[in-house]
């Protein structure tokens, strides 16, 4: 049993067994920006009903419900600001809306930090907290996870900047494949769920049970597809670190 | 006493018998005597030599050991030759003269079907079989009697054609959907062979696996090279368990990637067709990095300074298919799909049971026409009256006249214009909006601006970003043949 204010206090980490428990998107910003050097991108952008989708719900009666419940227009919180001295360009996914589902607004928003990063020779750090693309979106919101690649792709593979991927708590579905694993540094908490098919896909395509910890970022890291595996407490630390290791290259500026 | 000396190239007899009494080993098929001679044996064995018959005839031979140790029998045994473990797709036995024209078609492990499948009736087709039978009935009896059904005959074959007509250009997007996976439509391969003039597939990712659901080669159209890559279905349950249902593990993505770097290295464009369900959910395709393999796709697919167009020739499954469908320009057949999750997953997903499967279809705007509306997809090629699986030579022609249509018009940009269209056209995709006056109740969760006013406001740059976005999105489609 946890008490909510000590937990908080302790980044949501469990002080008995170190098990990290998903954090919202304010959570995460707070503490990892230097206080009064906060700009917000895009922070009327959301999203629209394209398909006039309705299963149980409207989706828009959903969208106006989950903003009503979470104080969020969308799933993500992008900006700038100064980690330990450095500028960077943070994007944090939030799974308390809509289960952090990738929907055209957050497409939207993520390349916009990219091309804006891009502009500004900032290194872009991605927080990831997703379900997967949002269905009601249909095709729309699958396409967003092209939008996003091509946007990476000008600014790793042509302007050769620097993205680190933070997955966290869960990471499955479109995000994983596609931003969630370009990162130059891909970053994992401490027992975060990361897949592409969750579990219950699996177990019924396979018909047989998956071991216990099979997608969880430890196994992950014991198959080479993570760098690093971080505790909450040093990240900031950590991601000012990697900047200074990066501040020095190219070693020949022309 | 002789000694058995078999060379390399001799012929089926070429076996001498011993004297002394031989002694049987336990297993037929094995050879079990350890001389020098048995060295030469066992070397062809292993097919050091050319000779197939020896090899076969040294499988299926009984070895009997000699007191001497200088001699071998062997014997063919009774009951004839085995078929070898791995079938070659070229004739065992090819002469000179059997070498009429190009070699490549015997390196293609794709053949006719041996064969013809039985037809299968979609649930929706049941006028159609009704109708079928009863001009069956009306055709034996007229046969039977001497009797003359012309007028009726021709009657219901009129009706036939008037059902048909009726329900196949008002497909309801879950008959467009039964359509698209149905067991004989044409899959990638068959595509391929009707439309290129000369075929050769490429095989492996030259990391450990050729997946077998990913296609990869080279061929030629109207005298034009190309790289196809194309997801490939079963024909029948035997090759669909081969082709594991085209649903691509990690492998095979790699595979894909080798072959569309190749083709910009060399300069080819790429042709890609798309037919998954979706990309392979089992413990080995994740242990093996299925979402990297997806997500390096999508990125460097951005980058190939070569023309790619993509065909949806059947489903369009979610993240497996997009990693090869990030395109220059999306063409779908008339009856496939593509969508970003099954409906029976959305429909399990979102009404929480599976029998809203048609309900989810319906709603989620899968088919081609609903996706051209949207801006998703470039141009829809017609399919035959009855699908493409009830004239496969028809849809194939179709579709290399609308693929030749737009590679055409995509030859004559240059290459670094051709990646800022492929950037726009993904760019523009998205229905978002910028709220006017949203309740400060909806964004209380969201961190306020707490910078100094000396940090700038950002807000206008990222327009410039988009200014210059549609700048260049103009520039793209005026630099268009106007020349």
């Amino acid at each position: 049993m946890l008490h909510i204010k000590f937990s908080k206090q302790n980044k949501s980490v469990c002080e008995e067994c170190g098990n990290h428990l998903s954090m919202d998107s304010m959570e995460r910003i707070k503490p990892s920006i230097d206080p009064n050097t906060w700009i917000p991108l895009d922070e009327d952008t959301n999203s629209k009903d394209v398909l006039s989708f309705c299963d149980e719900e409207s989706y828009e009666n959903r969208l106006i419900r989950s903003q009503e419940k979470t104080g969020l227009p969308e799933a993500v919180q992008t900006g700038i600001g100064y980690s330990n001295g450095t500028l960077i360009a943070p994007g944090v996914m939030d799974f308390q809306f809509m289960g952090g589902s990738m929907g055209s607004a957050v497409g939207e928003k993520i390349t916009r930090l990219i091309e804006y990063a891009t502009q500004k020779l900032l290194p872009l750090v991605l927080v990831c907290a997703s379900g997967g693309a949002r269905m009601q979106e249909g095709t729309v919101s699958l396409m967003q996870m092209a939008k996003i690649s091509s946007a990476l792709h000008y600014y790793q593979v042509q302007k050769k900047l620097l993205y680190i991927s933070i997955l966290t708590y869960p990471t499955t579905g479109g995000v994983t494949a596609s931003f969630g694993m370009l990162g130059d540094i891909i970053i994992a908490e401490s027992k975060a769920y990361i897949a592409f098919a969750s579990k219950r896909v699996i177990e019924e395509t396979l018909g047989q049970k998956v071991p216990d910890g099979f997608q969880l970022a430890e196994a992950l890291f014991e198959n080479g597809l993570l760098d690093l595996i971080v505790p909450r407490i040093l990240i900031k630390g950590v991601l000012s670190e990697i900047s200074d290791l990066y501040s020095s290259v190219p070693y020949r500026k022309n | 006493m002789a000694a058995v000396i078999l060379p390399q190239h001799s012929s089926l007899y070429s076996v001498k018998t011993s004297l002394a009494p031989p002694a049987r080993t336990a297993s037929s098929s094995k050879i079990g005597v350890e001389t020098g001679d048995f060295t030469i044996l066992h070397s062809s064995k292993n097919g050091v030599t050319n000779d197939v018959q020896l090899r076969s005839i040294l499988r299926n031979a009984q070895v009997k050991r000699c007191r001497m140790y200088s001699k071998v029998t062997a014997m063919l045994k009774r009951g004839g030759r085995k078929t070898p473990d791995k079938e070659y797709p070229w004739p065992q036995k090819m002469r000179p003269q059997d070498l009429i024209g190009s070699p490549l078609p015997f390196l293609s492990r794709f053949k006719p079907l041996p064969q013809k499948s039985k037809p299968v009736h979609l649930p929706f087709e049941l006028p159609l079989v009704d109708i079928q039978k009863k001009i069956h009935e009306v055709r034996e009896l007229a046969d039977s009697t001497g009797m003359d059904f012309s007028m009726q005959l021709n009657e219901l074959q009129e009706k036939y054609e008037e059902v048909r007509r009726d329900l196949y250009t008002h497909l309801s997007p879950i008959q467009r959907l039964s359509v698209a996976r149905h067991p004989s439509r044409p899959t990638c391969l068959d595509h391929i062979l009707t439309i290129t003039d000369k075929w050769l597939e490429l095989h492996g990712d030259r990391a450990g696996f050729d997946d077998p659901a990913i296609i990869s080669g080279i061929g030629k159209i109207d005298g034009m090279s190309f790289m196809f890559i194309g997801h490939q279905k079963g024909r029948n349950t035997k090759e669909n368990i081969y082709r594991n249902f085209a649903m691509p593990t990690p492998n095979g993505y790699r595979k894909a990637l080798r072959m569309m770097q190749h083709a910009a290295h060399h300069g080819f464009p790429i042709l890609t067709f798309v037919d998954t369900p979706g990309a392979y959910a089992g413990i080995q395709a994740e242990e093996r990095g299925q979402g990297e393999a997806i997500a390096r796709n999508l990125r460097e697919m951005f980058g190939l300074r070569v023309p790619i167009i993509t065909t949806v020739i059947g489903e369009g499954g979610s993240g497996g298919a997009l990693a090869i469908g990030c395109c220059d320009k999306m063409l779908m057949l008339e009856n496939s799909v593509y969508y970003v999750a099954s409906p029976e997953a959305c429909a399990a997903i979102l009404w929480k049971k599976a029998a809203a499967a048609p309900k989810a279809t319906e709603a989620m705007r899968i088919t081609a026409h609903e996706l051209m509306k949207m801006d998703i997809v470039d141009d829809v090629i017609p399919e035959p009256l009855g699908g493409a699986h009830s004239d496969p030579f028809t849809t194939s022609m179709n579709m290399k006249k609308v693929i030749m249509k737009h590679m055409h018009e995509l030859l004559k940009v240059d290459p670094e214009p051709l990646l800022e269209r492929r950037f726009a056209k993904f760019r523009k995709i998205g229905a978002h909006q910028e709220a006017v006056n949203l309740d400060p109740r909806m964004k209380r969760k969201m961190k306020p601006r707490d910078a100094p006013p000396e940090m700038g406001e950002p807000k206008l740059l990222t327009s410039s970003v988009r200014e210059n976005l549609e700048f260049n999105l103009k520039a793209a489609s005026t630099a268009n043949p106007s020349e």
